[in-house]
C-alpha cells in the first residue's frame, strides 16, 4: 500500500515515516516544503534498506503539487500545517492546503476517494475548554470551541481543519481518523508550551502551577498516528493524544531548570493570572490594541484551568507508550542544554 | 445634534496585511466595515470570523452589487490592481489601495488615470508618511528649520526570517516572486515616498546596484532573492540614497534629511525626529556640548511618546489610520487625497527605473 505522508520533514513527521516502517509499510512518499529537511528521513531510509521512501517536494497551497503528491496513495497522513505566522499564513497553511489535499485526493482516477484513509493530525486546540469548569477532564466527546474568534488564530485554523475534513468526509465517504495531541515535545522540538508559561521579556512567568501537562513524546506521538490511524475498526473516530505518565508543569519547569539552564521565573496563581488578564483585557480594548491582547481570561481559562486529561480511548486500540515520560525528559533536555551549550 | 456621515466600506483581499486594515478601520468612528472578500472564501471566512465582520464575499462583483461600498480597500496581489480598480471606480466607489501599486509605472498611471476619470478618490497606504516623525519633519522642513534640502539617506531594513520574509521564502509561487523587482518591489514604496516628498524631479538620475547578501550572515538558506539594494538618486537640486538591506542589523527604518542649515533625523522605529544643529559654541566646547543636546533631544522625544501611549496614540499602525481619516474625510468634504498622484506616480517612476537596472532580464 502507497502511504503519503504530508510534512514529512517536520518533528513528528520523520518519527512517523520511522514508526510506519516499524510497523511494515515500506512504500512510503514523503510530501515535504523544505528540500533541506530530506537529510533526516534518509537517515531513516539507509537504516531500513527494505523502505522505499519517495521523495516528493512542493507546498500544499498549490493545487498542482497536491495533485503530484497523492497520486496512488492509498492512505494519507496529514501531518502538514501552519505553525507560526500571521493569521492569515496560519490559515492558508493548514485549511486551505487541506482543502486543496482533499479536493486532489477526490479527482484522481485511482484509487477512489471511498477507499482511501486519511489520518489528519488535529490538536488539542479545537476543545472548547474555556467554557467547562476548572480541573475538567477532557475526552474526546467533550464539545468543540465555538468561539475560536476569542482563542488564538493556530486554534481557530486548527478547528477549521478538523471542520472541513468531517465535511468532505460526510460528502464523499472515505474513512477518516483524527488524532488530537497534547503537547509534542522530544529532541527538536520547542522548549515550553505556553500551558506552562510565557517568556515575557526575560522573565518567565510560570503560569501552569501544579496542572497536568498532556505531554506526547514525539516518538509516542508517531506511534499513536500509525497505531490508530490504520488500525481497521478506527475509521470515522477521534482519539486524544498524550502519555500515561503525565508530569505537572511545576516539575517540568523544575526539570528544565536543573538539567538545561537556570531562567527567571515568577509563578502566577490562576486566579492571579485570571485578575492580570482581566486587567490586561481592559487595557486592550480602552487602548484600541495599543498593546496585544495576549492574554485574555477565555486564554487564560483555556490555557491553565487545570484541566485533567485522559487516552483511554487511545489505548484501546493497542497503542503503547514507547518512552516513558522520565527518559523523553532527560532525552530532551539533554538535546535542549546541548543548544543552550553551543549558542 | 450633528449627524456624522457613516461610509460603507469593504476590503477585497484577506492575506496578512488585511488584518491592520480591518483594526485602523474599526478605530474610525465615521467608517463601518460591511463585508470582506476574496477569491478563495476560507480566506475571506477567516477573515470575517475573526474580526466579526458581518458578511464575507468570494465574488468581488457580488459584493459590490449587493453591499454598495462607499470605499473598497484592496489588499490583494498588486498583479489584480489595475482590474480592480477599474471594476470598483466603475461601481462608484472610492479606492484605498494597498502598496504595491501595481507590478508597472504604466499599470500605475492607468489606474490612477481610471479613478479621476471615474471621479472617484484613490490614495496608497503610504502609512509611515503618516506617522507623527514623518508629520514633524514636514513641519520642520517647511518652516525652513532645515534649509533647503541637500541630500536624503532612506534606510529600509527587513527581515527575511520574520513573518513577512517567511511567508514568501517558504512558497515560490508566492506573487513577491512574480513581481519585476520581486522583494524588492514589495518594500521599496516606503523607502522612495519618503524621498518623493522632498526631491520633486520627475526624471531623477537613478543608479541602482543590487546583490545577495552574504550567505554567513542568512539566517536561513533557500532562497535565491536579491535581498540587498543601494540606490542613488540625483535630482536638480537635492541628491537621495536609497538603501535596502536584509542583513543589517537592528533592523532599521529611518531617514535623514541634510539641509543648508541643520540635518534631521528621523527614526520610525523609536518614533523619534532629532536634530544635527549648527554649533556655535567655541573651540573644545563645541565638540563637548552637542552630545549633550542630542540627548536632551531624545530625552524630550521619549517623553512626547510616553504621552502618545498615554493617550493611546502610539499603536502601530498609527500612521494609517491618520491617512484613512484625511482620506475618509476628503471623500465627505470632497476635497483633495492625502496624497498627491504625482507623488505617487514619482514614487512609481524610480522603482521601474530601479528595477530596470537590477532586473533587467525581467523588464526586458
Amino acid at each position: 500500500m502507497k502511504v503519503l505522508v504530508t510534512g514529512a520533514g517536520g518533528f513528528l513527521g520523520v518519527r512517523t515515516v520511522e514508526r510506519l516502517i516499524a510497523h511494515g509499510y515500506v512504500d512510503i512518499r514523503c510530501f515535504l516544503r523544505d528540500p533541506s529537511k530530506t537529510t533526516a528521513l534518509k537517515r531513516v531510509s539507509q537504516s531500513c534498506p527494505s523502505a522505499q521512501l519517495e521523495y516528493c517536494y512542493g507546498n500544499l497551497r498549490s493545487k498542482a503539487d497536491c495533485v503530484n503528491a497523492v497520486e496512488g496513495a492509498a492512505l494519507v497522513i496529514h501531518l502538514a500545517a501552519g505553525l507560526k505566522g500571521s493569521p492569515a499564513e496560519l490559515v492558508a497553511d493548514s485549511v486551505v492546503a487541506s482543502r486543496n489535499l482533499l479536493e486532489a485526493i477526490d479527482a484522481r482516477p485511482s484509487p477512489p476517494i471511498q477507499q482511501t484513509r486519511i489520518v489528519l493530525v488535529s490538536s488539542f486546540g479545537v476543545y472548547g475548554v474555556a467554557s467547562l469548569a476548572r480541573g475538567a477532564r477532557i475526552t474526546e466527546k467533550t464539545p468543540l470551541e465555538t468561539h475560536p474568534e476569542l482563542r488564538d488564530a493556530y486554534s481557530y485554523s486548527k478547528l477549521r481543519q478538523e471542520q472541513l475534513f468531517w465535511e468532505h468526509q460526510q460528502n464523499t465517504g472515505f474513512e477518516l481518523v483524527v488524532l488530537r495531541p497534547g503537547v509534542i515535545y522530544g529532541p527538536g522540538g520547542g522548549t515550553f508550551s505556553n500551558r506552562v508559561g510565557l517568556q515575557i521579556g526575560p522573565v518567565f512567568a510560570f503560569l501552569g502551577g501544579n496542572n497536568v501537562l498532556p505531554l506526547s513524546h514525539v516518538a509516542n506521538c508517531a506511534e499513536a498516528i500509525v497505531v490508530a490511524g490504520t488500525h481497521p475498526d478506527t475509521a470515522g473516530q477521534i482519539f486524544n493524544v498524550h502519555d500515561d505518565d503525565l508530569p505537572t508543569t511545576a516539575k517540568y519547569l523544575h526539570e528544565y531548570k536543573r538539567r538545561v539552564r537556570k531562567i527567571r521565573s515568577i509563578r502566577l496563581p490562576y486566579f492571579v493570572t485570571q485578575t492580570l488578564a482581566t486587567m490586561l483585557e481592559a487595557y486592550h480594548r480602552r487602548s484600541q490594541g495599543q498593546l496585544p491582547a495576549v492574554l485574555t481570561r477565555y486564554k487564560a481559562a483555556a490555557a491553565w484551568a487545570g484541566n485533567k486529561f485522559d487516552n483511554a480511548k487511545l489505548r484501546s486500540t493497542g497503542w503503547r507508550q514507547l518512552v516513558s515520560t522520565a527518559d523523553g525528559m532527560a532525552e530532551t533536555f539533554r538535546s535542549l542544554r546541548l543548544t543552550v551549550t553551543m549558542k | 445634534m450633528i449627524q456624522t456621515m457613516s461610509l460603507k466600506i469593504a476590503i477585497i483581499g484577506c492575506g496578512k496585511i488585511a488584518d491592520a486594515h480591518v483594526e485602523e478601520i474599526r478605530k474610525i468612528p465615521s467608517a463601518q466595515l460591511v463585508a470582506v472578500c476574496d477569491l478563495e472564501p476560507i480566506m475571506a471566512e477567516q477573515l470575517s470570523v475573526r474580526y466579526a465582520v458581518p458578511r464575507w464575499y468570494s465574488n468581488f462583483t457580488r459584493m459590490l452589487d449587493e453591499q454598495k461600498p462607499d470605499v473598497v480597500h484592496i489588499t490583494t496581489p498588486p498583479h489584480s490592481h489595475l482590474a480592480l480598480v477599474r471594476q470598483a471606480v466603475a461601481a462608484g466607489c472610492h479606492i484605498f489601495l494597498e502598496k504595491p501599486v501595481a507590478p508597472h509605472y504604466e499599470d500605475v498611471r492607468n489606474l490612477l488615470a481610471a479613478a479621476g476619470a471615474a471621479d472617484r478618490k484613490l490614495t496608497v497606504n503610504y502609512w509611515p508618511n503618516f506617522e507623527d516623525p514623518a508629520l514633524k519633519l514636514r513641519r520642520l522642513v517647511d518652516s525652513g528649520t532645515i534649509g533647503d534640502v541637500v541630500h536624503l539617506e532612506s534606510f529600509y531594513g527587513y527581515d527575511l526570517a520574520g513573518e513577512y520574509g517567511m511567508a514568501l521564502r517558504r512558497d515560490a509561487h508566492h506573487w513577491v516572486h512574480r513581481l519585476p523587482g520581486k522583494l524588492f518591489q514589495n518594500v521599496l514604496d516606503h523607502v522612495l515616498n519618503k524621498i518623493a516628498l522632498y526631491l520633486p524631479d520627475d526624471n531623477p538620475s537613478i543608479h541602482a546596484v543590487a546583490y545577495r547578501g552574504d550567505s554567513r550572515h542568512q539566517e536561513h538558506e533557500g532562497s535565491r532573492l536579491l535581498d540587498e539594494l543601494r540606490v542613488i538618486i540625483q535630482g536638480e537640486h537635492a541628491t537621495a540614497y536609497a538603501t535596502f538591506s536584509a542583513h543589517a542589523r537592528p533592523i532599521g527604518h529611518s531617514l535623514r534629511v541634510l539641509g543648508t542649515l541643520n540635518t534631521a533625523n528621523v527614526d520610525f522605529m523609536m518614533r523619534t525626529v532629532t536634530l544635527d544643529r549648527k554649533q556655535n559654541f567655541p573651540s573644545a566646547l563645541g565638540r563637548l556640548l552637542p552630545p549633550f543636546l542630542v540627548a536632551k533631544d531624545y530625552f524630550r522625544q521619549g517623553l512626547g511618546n510616553v504621552n502618545r501611549f498615554s493617550h493611546a496614540r502610539f499603536h502601530y499602525f498609527h500612521g494609517m489610520r491618520r491617512l484613512l481619516t484625511e482620506f475618509y474625510d476628503c471623500i465627505e468634504n470632497n476635497s483633495a487625497p492625502p496624497i498627491a498622484n504625482q507623488e505617487i506616480l514619482r514614487v512609481s517612476a524610480m522603482m521601474e527605473a530601479i528595477f530596470q537596472q537590477v532586473y533587467p532580464e525581467v523588464l526586458a
